[in-house]
């Protein structure tokens, strides 16, 4: 052909979303010609309400391929060959649709006949989902069909816990609600960044906004080990030791607070009226309280007086040492009654605490110069603008332009609670805490209600807010694992929303399945394990022995787009409809990820745009199948009714009723169709009421959302709470009623774990945790002298796009997609030039690809962008491309108190004789 | 006024996202390895004194495109508004343009090619048959614009109408707009920024502006130009250095040398037949071979073009283009040799030799023209392949009379005496110059490596011979001076080779300002003074 494209103008063009990342949804229209989609382009539609002009980013245009790709798997199959392992050849057979749900639901009716927990209470059907949430962007009603089946194991890890921002999960949710932090991005005028791939990793929004602060004038020091795209696009790099920022930050807190003069550079205000810094501290290290009211006292400086943390206080004390009477409430309802204790203000404990962390034993730490740690400080000092205030929708609020940024190597695993800590405190020092300018959260998943995290903030009496804490006392702790990953259990801090299983150390049930730990449960293999667009053997930590697991669950049903190294060791394969096949409605906008900050809220649609490529099914259409086939319709209806599509879809309140008929199964149209009513009548009052087709017409609806909402502390200050810092008494108490329940029942394999519920977290030499590791395998450790590390591909990452080409031509211009990242002069060292084949060691795994010689890397450090060493997804097994997933390892040793650990190993590295 | 098209590009924004890129292709329906619009990561320093930075590139829809006036067809054009556009219907695939651009923005795919080996329904959908074995390039999405025109729309402000690189852009890096109209989105970022012009000094005037300061609330240190030390540039991965092209292989040069020595040797010929210094029959001889010759480097030159059935479109540019007169000069040369061998006359020598000196000064500017090849742009260029060109030709007369002994060669020997000096002298200067005329360490390594070579066996040995030959009586003094004349030859074809094929690397980026930012000495200073 000629290639003739029709006029712009008489284009059609069909709206989706593309949510292949944390950091979408973001909008875009299909172009169609002829029942084939050709090309892809933003929806400009939502250009000037959406925080990235509603652009998409470079994965969404591989959306196209995704779908013609002829690898796909093109209609349901099932395994013939019983043996499961890498090399085994599956013998996939193709079946029809019926017989493949059949198969399926014939195994699961067995498991309800034999029932939904086995003997040990653990669920029998177990199920993954890939990361960070987004899956259920795509997953139409199955979400209904799980809650209609009833316990599910939601707790076999793709990858988190080193792939997600884990410890800021936990630590975020507790101190300001914020499961994922923000700069103000908008407002901020200095960001000390620790390691965060904000460039890389923000999506859209992530680069707009960023984009527009650098040219308005936001300075980014960025402090880490390789100087990635945010690193590249920052006025400072400061090459730091892996491993070793809570000693950057701690020593950034010394100079604020020992070197300087804190109480002229501080928001005096904010540490004295909005954290619980006043609050007295007794001798055994719990809150002094009042001992009618059980209240925390603070000393009145301006009578003397010790008074409830409430109470007219005039001049609270942040320092000193006080003779004070009044109780302290330890773990397990211990009281300790004193008439005349020494307490201190928890501030004064934080200055005492932090004193040694002097900007010289910062620079042995972490190798970065003490007066550029004393630089830094003193810049963000400045640039906080303590007591000034700005306006925000005709309310007048602190404007603090600073923040701090941590990655996921530096809030995970070892030194997360370290870093998640110093990151907080050094934003409430200065006031900059969810306040304009400053450190915001951006959405809750652990407290409830998860659509409003201004809802969540409730009292918890103490006078700063309630956390959802699992419980540790005697009577609650939940001893037995309810699921294989024991978060309740194990986690206090993992709460136990519907987020929990997933953040609870998901890696657990792999090492766990591999060799039970002393003292602890039996744990049967689930009867059935779904995977549905996750990749856990090649995802995970330790990606190799996660896939060893895999092939030894007995039987396994993956939703299946091409053969992966996953699904090679899966009884059946569902090809489910892809991104562009599909029809969904899901919400947008409020807040939420790293920078969608938005200004308004409401639904968007994704939809089938052409004609189909293979037989494959909406997973709506699956689902309702499924549910049917089992039994559970009935359920499975009344779950949709209830809002697992999204929406509830009655509200006597509000007045409507568009529910389902719950004995009768619904055709997907019909489903979205109620679910498209209930989203408009709520978003508008029921002043606009549209079906599905006007939504596949229009792409989204919106209203307006405040932006004061982006601020939880007019929130905070309503309800006359505080932040919880410096002193994280409640954590203390926790951690011993913990190790009491542990040791009670002879576990002692998390006791280095207990040791982080520091109430100010003590520094340890971070780094030797990852090299001492080599021995506990019987390594030596300086045979590994390196750093290995990992950094965000934005062209690559979750979308399963590693076996799309264009994603691959157009990644190929960025440095380090073509193999492992050395630095220029230690490559020299050893022997290795541009463009080698290197063998990368760790004590635990072996990976293997191209040497690419950079300047931008610490001299002991290399680096692998994204996750590859694929061996069985079409396309991808041919990029001879190294993973950090084959290095790293899977071990409680490197496993911190939250359960995660950090994408990082201690390597050697050498021309590959192999 | 006619607007002027063009693009700021703020290297403060790019992140190297690639989604311009990858915008474009579905845009653009560009098939696998092509890139109208490439984002280069670009580091510069060392360890630990490094920045890095993310280079858009692509065709700059210059003011004064090279690339325009060097294609033989007229399918490359330059519009009113400055939109340098392609026609691919037109177009023999020459690949003049792609070797004129300093700008490496265009590209001939030779055969379709699909991203999974076979055609995917959206790929056969949207593939350009059209566009196959000719130059392609960026288009400034040239249908957007022109629809916006018919519109009333403004491409670069409604989204829809803009170039596909520059809507997509997620970073608001990449804008498109009308340099003509002060008012318009590039024409104020261009006025309120620092920016620069990537290679302005080749005067080609390109119409990206990239943007490169920061703004005064973060103060920056003193921009400075990326690294283009020989280290540096000697890295072939570093994405600053130009790589080889590609476009003019074996055959181009081929054509050079053959064309060149038999160009050469008809310009010798004709002279010498003037002054009487050559009889007929030996004129007669050496024109059918110099003919032959020439015939066959005209071939190797039809081989390598894309659309060879298109290839008598090589003469409708005659107005600009040194190939367009190169085949003019062809059609001039072949009657008047064929009428010098029937009806021999002085007038007809003349008409030959001019005709072949004139074939030859056009391959000279021909090569030269290839402005976006340093070591082919060099000012001494056009006179070494003239010069070379006429030693060759003097050397193969010198050896044809030694072959047929059709008579005394001194004539030649001096010629080539004469020749090899005032060539010898040129190449000398060509080398000697090399590095200040841009061209990189990697082209001048290919030069160096043959050019004791050319100096020993193309340039000084064939004098030497010459020379001897002349001071020497009977059989061997033919010998010596036939024997020049083959070093001759044999010299010219070794350095038009290795200039063509081997020293040809493409001018690579420039990045004459360093964004602000970096870490080390190169971090932008502090904003306070010290506490």
């Amino acid at each position: 052909m000629t290639g003739t494209a029709p006029k712009i103008a008489d284009r059609k063009k069909v709206p989706v979303y593309c949510y292949q990342c944390v950091a979408g949804p973001d909008l875009m229209k299909v172009e169609v010609e002829d029942g084939i989609a050709t090309r892809i382009e933003s929806n400009y539609d939502i250009a000037d309400r959406h925080p990235g002009g509603g652009r998409v980013c470079v994965k969404a245009y591989g959306l196209i391929q995704k779908t013609y790709n002829p690898n796909r798997v093109a209609q349901p199959m099932k395994r013939t060959n019983p043996k499961k392992g890498r090399d085994e050849d599956p013998g996939f057979v193709p079946i029809s649709w019926d017989e493949a749900l059949d198969i399926v639901a014939a195994k699961m009716r067995g498991i309800r006949e034999q029932g939904v927990a086995d003997e040990q209470g653990l669920p029998r059907l177990a199920a993954s989902f890939g990361g960070g949430g987004t899956p259920t962007q795509y997953m139409g009603t199955f979400p209904a069909f799980l809650s209609a089946w009833g316990p599910v194991d939601l707790g076999f890890g793709g990858g988190q816990g080193v792939k997600c921002y884990h410890s800021e999960h936990l630590y975020g949710e507790l101190w300001h609600r914020a499961f994922i932090v923000s700069p103000d991005t908008p407002y901020c005028n200095y960001v000390i960044n620790c390691g965060n791939n904000v460039e890389a990793s923000g999506g859209v929004a992530g680069v707009w906004r960023q984009a527009d602060a650098r040219v308005r004038g936001l300075k980014r020091v960025q402090v880490e080990p390789h100087l990635s795209i945010t690193g590249a696009m920052s006025a400072e790099w400061l090459p730091i030791r892996p491993k070793t920022d809570a000693a950057f930050l701690f020593a950034l807190i010394h100079r604020i607070l020992i070197e300087r003069d804190w109480r002229e550079v501080c928001d005096f205000e904010f540490i004295s009226n909005d954290t619980t810094s006043p609050y007295l501290v007794g001798p055994n290290g719990y809150y002094l309280r009042e001992p009618e009211t059980g209240k925390p006292l603070v000393r009145d400086l301006a009578d003397g007086r010790d008074k409830p943390f409430d109470g007219a206080i005039a001049e609270p004390a942040l320092e000193g040492a006080y003779r004070v009477p009044g109780i302290e409430k330890g773990p397990d309802g211990a009281v300790w009654t004193h008439d005349d204790a020494e307490a201190r203000p928890a501030f004064q404990l934080l200055l005492d605490h932090v004193r040694g962390f002097t900007p010289e034993w910062a620079e042995a730490e972490c190798d970065v110069p003490a007066e550029r740690i004393r630089r830094v400080a003193d810049e963000y000092l400045a640039h906080a603008l303590v007591g000034e205030t700005i306006e925000i929708e005709g309310r007048t609020l602190p404007f603090r332009p600073v923040a701090v940024m941590l990655g996921k190597g530096v809030n995970n695993g070892w030194g997360g609670y370290q870093t998640c800590w110093a990151r907080t405190l050094l934003a409430a020092l200065v006031g900059a805490l969810e306040v304009p300018g400053g450190t915001l959260g951006t959405a809750v998943k652990l407290n409830r209600p998860a659509y409003n995290r201004h809802l969540t903030v409730r009292s918890q009496g103490d006078g700063i807010m309630d956390y959802p804490f699992n419980p540790t006392t005697r009577e609650d702790w939940s001893a037995k694992p309810h699921i294989r990953n024991a978060y309740r259990t194990l986690v206090p801090l993992a709460a136990d929303s519907a987020w929990s299983p997933a953040l609870g150390p998901a890696h657990l049930p792999w090492l766990f399945q591999k060799k039970l730990p002393d003292a602890w449960p039996e744990q049967a293999k689930p009867a059935m394990w779904i995977n549905y667009r996750t990749n856990p053997a090649i995802s995970s930590w330790n990606a190799p022995e996660v896939a060893e697991r895999i092939a030894e669950f007995p039987f396994t049903v993956s939703f299946a787009y091409t053969r992966d190294e996953t699904n090679h060791m899966a009884d059946i394969l569902l090809p489910e409809a892809t991104d562009l096949e599909s029809l969904q409605l899901i919400q947008i906008g409020s807040t939420k990820f790293t920078e969608q900050f938005w200004t308004h809220q409401g639904w968007a649609v994704r939809q089938p745009v052409a004609d189909p490529v293979v037989d494959c099914r909406d997973i709506t259409w699956i689902a309702t199948e499924l549910a049917r086939r089992v039994g559970i319709l009935e359920g499975y209806n009344a779950a949709i009714n209830r809002g697992a599509a999204g929406a509830r879809l009655a509200d006597e309140k509000a007045g409507y009723d568009f529910s389902l008929d719950v004995a009768e199964p619904h055709p997907v149209e019909a489903v979205w169709d109620a679910v498209a009513k209930a989203a408009s009548h709520d978003l508008t009052g029921g002043e606009e009421v549209h079906g599905i087709d006007w939504f596949r017409e229009n792409g989204f609806m919106l209203r307006p959302f405040p932006q004061l909402d982006w601020y939880l502390y007019p929130t905070l200050k309503e309800q006359g709470l505080r932040f919880e810092m410096p002193y994280q008494e409640r954590l203390m108490r926790h951690g011993a009623e913990l190790a009491e329940r542990l040791h009670e029942i002879g576990v002692n394999w998390w006791d280095r774990q207990l040791d982080e519920y520091e109430p100010l977290p003590g520094y340890k030499p971070f780094p030797d945790i990852w090299a001492n590791f080599a021995s506990e395998v019987g390594e030596d450790p300086d045979s590994y002298p390196l750093w290995a590390l990992t950094a965000r591909s934005m062209q690559y990452s979750w979308g399963a796009n590693v076996g799309i080409p264009l994603i691959n031509e157009v990644a190929n211009n960025i440095a380090g997609h073509k193999g492992v990242i050395v630095n220029r002069a230690t490559a020299r060292k050893l022997g290795i030039a541009d463009g080698d084949r290197v063998a990368i060691e760790s004590p635990t795994g072996i990976t293997r690809g191209r040497a690419v010689l950079r300047e931008g890397i610490r001299p002991d450090t290399v680096l692998m962008i994204g996750q590859f060493d694929h061996w069985a997804t079409p396309f991808a097994k041919d990029l001879d491309l190294p993973s950090l997933n084959s290095l790293t390892a899977l071990s409680l040793s490197l496993t911190d108190g939250t359960g995660s650990g950090a994408d990082l190993a201690r390597v050697r590295l050498s021309r590959d004789a192999g | 006024m006619s607007p002027r098209y063009g693009m700021v590009v703020d290297l403060n924004r790019c992140v190297g996202c690639q989604t311009c890129a990858i915008a474009c292709k579905h845009a653009n329906d560009t098939p696998p390895g092509v890139q109208w619009r490439r984002v280069l990561d670009v580091e510069r320093g060392t360890y630990p004194d490094v920045e890095r930075l993310f280079l858009v590139t692509g065709c700059q829809h210059c003011a004064e495109p090279p690339c325009v006036p060097v294609c033989p067809t007229g399918a490359t054009r330059q519009r009113a508004d400055g939109l340098v556009t392609m026609d691919y219907d037109t177009c023999i695939g020459c690949g003049y343009c792609a070797v004129a651009c300093p700008y490496q923005a265009r590209t001939i795919a030779h055969d379709t090619g699909w991203y999974y080996g076979e055609p995917t329904a959206q790929e056969a959908r949207v593939a350009h048959d059209e566009r196959v074995g000719v130059a392609n390039k960026c288009t400034f999405c040239v249908e957007r614009v022109d629809e916006a025109a018919a519109l009333g729309l403004t491409p670069g402000v409604d989204l829809e109408y803009t170039p596909a690189c520059a809507a997509s852009c997620i970073a608001q890096a990449l804008h498109f707009g009308d340099f003509a109209d002060p008012d318009s989105n590039v024409s104020r970022l261009a006025s309120d920024n620092a920016s620069f012009q990537m290679h302005a000094e080749l005067g080609t005037d390109p119409q990206i502006r990239y943007l490169y300061d920061v703004p005064n609330a973060t103060p920056g240190r003193p921009a400075e130009a990326a690294d283009t030390s020989d280290a540096a540039m000697s890295d072939s991965e570093n994405p600053l250095v130009g790589p080889r092209q590609t476009f003019w292989d074996a055959r181009a040069a081929m054509n050079f040398t053959l064309g060149g020595l038999s160009g050469g040797a008809m310009a010798v010929a004709g002279l010498a037949a003037l002054f009487g210094m050559l009889g007929a029959e030996a004129l007669v001889e050496i024109y059918l071979v110099a003919a032959v010759l020439m015939a066959a480097g005209l071939f190797f030159v039809f081989l390598e073009i894309g659309r060879k059935l298109r290839f008598l479109y090589v003469l409708l540019r005659p107005q600009s283009s040194w190939m367009t007169r190169e085949t003019y000069a062809v059609a001039v040369l072949y009657p008047a040799l064929a009428l010098d061998v029937l009806w021999p006359h002085p007038a007809l020598h003349a008409a030959v030799a001019l005709a072949g000196a004139a074939f030859l000064y056009c391959q000279a500017r021909i090569l030269f023209a290839g402005k976006g090849i340093p070591a082919w742009r060099a000012p001494s260029m056009p006179w070494l392949i003239a010069l070379s060109g006429l030693l060759e030709g003097a050397g193969a007369v010198a050896f044809l009379i030694k072959v047929m002994g059709t008579g005394a060669a001194a004539g030649a020997a001096w010629a080539i005496v004469a020749l090899s000096l005032a060539t010898g002298v040129l190449w000398q200067r060509y080398r000697r110059t090399a590095a200040a005329r841009g061209i990189g360490p990697l082209a001048r390594a290919e030069i160096d490596a043959v050019a004791p070579l050319v100096t020993v066996f193309g340039h000084a040995a064939p004098a030497l011979l010459c020379l001897a030959g002349l001071a020497i009586a009977g059989p061997l003094s033919a010998w010596a001076i036939g024997l020049g004349g083959v070093l001759a030859v044999a010299g010219g074809a070794l350095w038009k080779f290795t200039v063509i094929t081997r020293a040809s690397h493409q001018q690579g980026f420039a990045v004459p300002m360093m964004p602000t930012r970096g870490s080390g000495t190169r971090a932008a200073p502090p904003r306070l003074e010290p506490i």
